[in-house]
């Protein structure tokens, strides 16, 4: 067997853990499973894509940073469409989200989640058109690294970026008081607020980072793969089932979700053929709802 | 002496709108003083003080602390007033550390506070101190009660409130639990205390009110109380129902 | 004046099929309260299996087993009614959530295999020659809409008859008092889970069938015809007609069917062929935002029961 699809897996797994991030945040401190998460990873690479045309065109052309397909225009736009996504998701909670989730019932959020899901994708094919788009055209020399794998100094970047993210993520959610409050909501709402924990402040932290990471593993995406309005959309069902293998609420359990669904789609890529990926993830959901429906780090069902 | 700390009057509270639980209770706390509330079951005791600290919907009366209305006040906003709550069940964050429990319920205070006043907490229960990294879900019973009650005393409160702290303690437990009220108030704290556990209750109670169908039926000095008549047939033969 | 009837019989006959995925989807979510993001995989299951029950054999596909129509779409029912009772029995000791999201991959499977198990399904090309009741009449266009029309009516004023029945049984209330009291739920325990599967599977039939007739209508079926946005259309008219009342639910289809087919003529006449894609493109934004306002104004549909007003979000929906 090949030893390149543990390079693919790895990869396609820190798009999918960096995704199922947010999904697993939404989850277990907003009580619902956003189906419109793809659609905000679109949105983002979409918005970044925007600003390094805008930078583009402010600056002129600039030279890619060493062997990497793209410059610091990438990068500053990258940070800007983080930002950029996770305010959106808060304009979106704060038109439709925020509205239902008062009336109490989550299953009515989700159905709105799915309508706002349809609108936001389909916004995405008017305005851009449903044409695959790249941030860089350049074709990248694949190096050599020994037993067969070969990677791309993008790729290279992009893994890194993901452990920077996570670590950051992981030690913002341990360490920091908002991070703390939000473990704490998560667990036990009422309890959150008999000791003083402002809920407003909770929900506003969970949709900035669950956007802002989604915004960057569909920059991963756009720069590994490609851009399409929907993008998100085939990243859902992995995105989901990654959350709930993890565990849903536990950052480190969706992570380990994505990147085990990441290296058993690029396995059976090899094994069964690159059209029946997205079947992977809905047999390991399928699996883990009836074998073990907490995930792995998950200890409790409500 | 000035006025009672916590003053409640005619508060009318529920989940649902027209179906209330507490009907028009009223009744007050002074300072350095535990007040025992006790009813059957289902009287609303439960209900009364999670409306006083903002947990279930106020449709008419008043809360006061310290001559300050607090009735609308959010429940995250109660502590930072000086009202502490400690439920029944459910009061602790079952997968985060003793330490990090007590760290997120001292958000409230300036940061620079925090560590000493974790440390004063541990002092005051070497047990948790021991057990300071484990998760509060792994915790006995009885440790976890010590835990909720830490996490309420770590911001000084002028009011402490207990949902029936010595439910499903044994009762070394609970005689501990009990003195350690006791001793709180020693030093200033006051206490509102539901209790099905009346015994226990009154014998370190000031004073203390029956509430029966939401309403306060009855109130005096804890001591006399015990020895009431009325209270005997009204609450008490519940109790041994439901005490087995 | 003819070809317009002959239209106008087709027209309807496409929105009463639209209806018939929605009377499916009442039974699941306005009568159960079961949230089904998969619809378009359970109607692609029945479309499939009855076409490939029906065709004539052919060399390079497995299936064409040439029985009578009748088998085929009685063969629709009961594998989408498997599938969905499948996915009831996985998901339905568990949150709400889990099942929405397993509808979804269900949908999304159905799709790959529709596209990729080109023995079975005929991959992208889909399958051709299916046939049509009363296909005899194909040479009067008229005559041919109606009685098609005839067909689907028939099976819709049968299923909803049957719903109708069913809503009304002992049945029908035992799930309505497991949706709205999680009590009687506790209470019945198991054998309320048993009840929740039943219902997800006899909803999940129903649009088996509707799948079925469609494929039998048009005579030939794509992967294409099973894409997500058939979910929110039916969705969309769910929501208009009012969930939890199955008369609501085929208004519903046909207002929306008809807002969809003339909002298309529109644009197909007014807008330039290169905008046309991004024409189609807001028509869809359009119907998430219809569903999003719905559901934050008026959750009960506009011809849904009134009377329970003071309920947003679903205590009848």
């Amino acid at each position: 067997m090949n030893l390149q699809f543990l390079v693919d897996g790895v990869l396609s797994g820190s798009m999918v853990g960096l995704g199922a991030i947010g999904i697993t945040l939404t989850y277990s401190i907003l009580r619902f499973s956003n189906f419109a998460h793809g659609d905000f990873m679109a949105w983002g690479t979409y918005a970044t894509l925007t600003l390094v045309g805008v930078i583009g065109a402010t600056f002129g052309a600039t030279a890619p940073l060493g062997p990497l397909s793209f410059g610091w225009p990438l990068i500053v736009a990258g940070l800007a469409g983080m930002v950029l996504t996770g305010l959106m998701a808060l304009a979106l909670d704060a038109v439709l989200f925020a509205r239902l989730r008062a009336r109490g019932q989550s299953i009515i959020v989700v159905m709105a989640s799915f309508g706002a899901s349809m609108a936001l994708r389909s916004l995405l094919e008017f305005t851009f058109t449903s044409r695959p788009t790249y941030f860089s055209r350049s074709i990248q020399m694949a190096m050599p690294v020994g037993w067969g794998i070969r990677i791309t100094p993008d790729q290279i970047v992009l893994l890194g970026m993901t452990v920077v993210l996570v670590t950051a993520m992981h030690l913002f959610m341990t360490r920091s008081r908002t991070g703390r409050e939000m473990q704490a909501y998560s667990q036990n709402a009422a309890l959150a607020r008999v000791v003083g924990i402002d809920v407003a402040r909770v929900v506003r932290a969970t949709w900035l980072l669950g956007g802002a990471l989604a915004c960057a593993a569909g920059i991963m995406v756009g720069v590994i793969v490609q851009i399409r309005p929907l993008m998100g959309l085939d990243l859902l069902l992995p995105m989901f089932a990654a959350a709930i293998l993890g565990g849903i609420g536990s950052v480190p359990g969706a992570v380990l979700g994505g990147l085990i669904i990441g290296l058993s789609e690029a396995g059976a890529v090899q094994l069964i053929g690159a059209e029946w990926r997205q079947a992977v993830a809905f047999v390991i959901l399928m699996a883990v709802l009836l074998v073990r429906p907490n995930g792995i780090f998950g200890v409790r069902e409500r | 002496m000035t006025g009672p700390i916590l003053q409640v009057d005619a508060l009318v509270a529920g989940y649902e709108p027209g179906l209330s639980i507490v009907r028009g209770a009223t009744m007050q706390a002074n300072a350095a003083e535990i007040v025992v509330i006790l009813g059957p079951n289902g009287a609303g005791k439960s209900s009364l003080i999670k409306a006083i600290a903002g947990l279930v919907p106020v449709t008419s009366g008043s809360v006061a602390l310290d001559g300050q209305e607090i009735t609308q006040v959010p429940a995250h906003q109660m502590v930072r007033r000086g009202l502490a709550f400690v439920p029944q069940t459910d009061n602790v964050f079952p997968l985060m550390s003793v330490q990090d429990n007590l760290r997120v319920s001292a958000g409230v205070l300036a940061r620079a506070e925090i560590a000493g006043r974790i440390d004063e907490m541990f002092q005051m229960f070497p047990d948790l101190a021991r057990q300071r990294r484990l998760p509060a879900g792994s915790l006995s019973g009885g440790q976890r009660q010590m835990l909720a009650a830490a996490r309420a005393l770590i911001v000084r409160p002028r009011v402490l409130m207990l949902d029936e702290p010595s439910a499903g303690l044994s009762p070394k437990f609970v005689e501990m639990v009990f003195a350690q009220l006791a001793e709180m108030r020693r030093a200033g704290l006051t206490i509102v205390l539901v209790e099905q556990n009346a015994r226990a209750a009154l014998a370190i109670g000031d004073r203390a009110y029956v509430l029966v169908e939401g309403r306060v039926a009855h109130e005096g000095p804890a001591a006399s109380l015990w020895h009431d008549p009325i209270i005997a047939e009204l609450y008490l033969g519940q109790r041994k129902e439901g005490a087995r | 004046m003819i070809d317009l009837l002959g239209y106008a019989a087709f027209f309807l006959s496409t929105a009463l099929i639209f209806g018939l995925i929605a009377l499916g989807l009442n039974l699941q979510w306005g009568l159960t309260g079961l949230f089904n993001v998969g619809i378009a995989g359970f109607v692609a299951i029945g479309a499939y299996t009855s076409a490939l029950l029906t065709t004539p054999a052919v060399a390079d596909r497995i299936g064409g087993f040439g029985l009578p129509i009748a088998v085929g779409w009685l063969g629709a029912m009961v594998l989408a009614g498997a599938a969905a009772a499948l996915t009831g029995f996985a998901t339905l000791r568990l949150k709400a959530d889990y099942l929405a999201i397993t509808t979804f991959g269900v949908a999304v499977v159905a799709q790959l295999v529709a596209l990729n198990a080109v023995g079975l399904t005929g991959g992208p090309f889909g399958v051709a020659f299916i046939p049509r009741p009363f296909g005899a009449l194909a040479d009067h266009p008229v005559l041919f809409n109606f009685s098609n029309f005839a067909v689907v009516l028939a099976v819709t004023a049968v299923t909803y008859l049957a719903l109708q029945h069913l809503t009304k049984s002992p049945w029908g209330r035992v799930l309505r008092a497991l949706r709205e009291d999680e009590r009687a739920a506790v209470s019945l325990g198991k054998s309320a889970r048993s009840y929740r599967i039943q219902a997800f599977a006899a909803g999940g039939a129903v649009m088996g069938l509707a799948g079925a007739v469609q494929a039998h209508l048009i005579g030939f079926i794509a992967p294409d015809d099973y894409v997500p946005t058939l979910t929110f259309q039916v969705w969309a008219m769910l929501m208009v007609g009012g969930s939890g009342s199955n008369r609501g639910a085929l208004a519903g289809a046909v207002v929306v069917w008809a807002v969809w087919v003339g909002a298309g003529a529109l644009t197909a006449a007014l807008v330039p062929t290169e905008f046309q894609a991004r024409a189609a493109a807001l028509q869809i934004v359009a119907i998430g935002v219809m569903l999003c306002v719905i559901l934050l104004a008026r959750p009960q549909g506009f011809f849904g029961p009134t009377r329970r007003k003071a309920k947003p979000g679903g205590g009848d929906a």
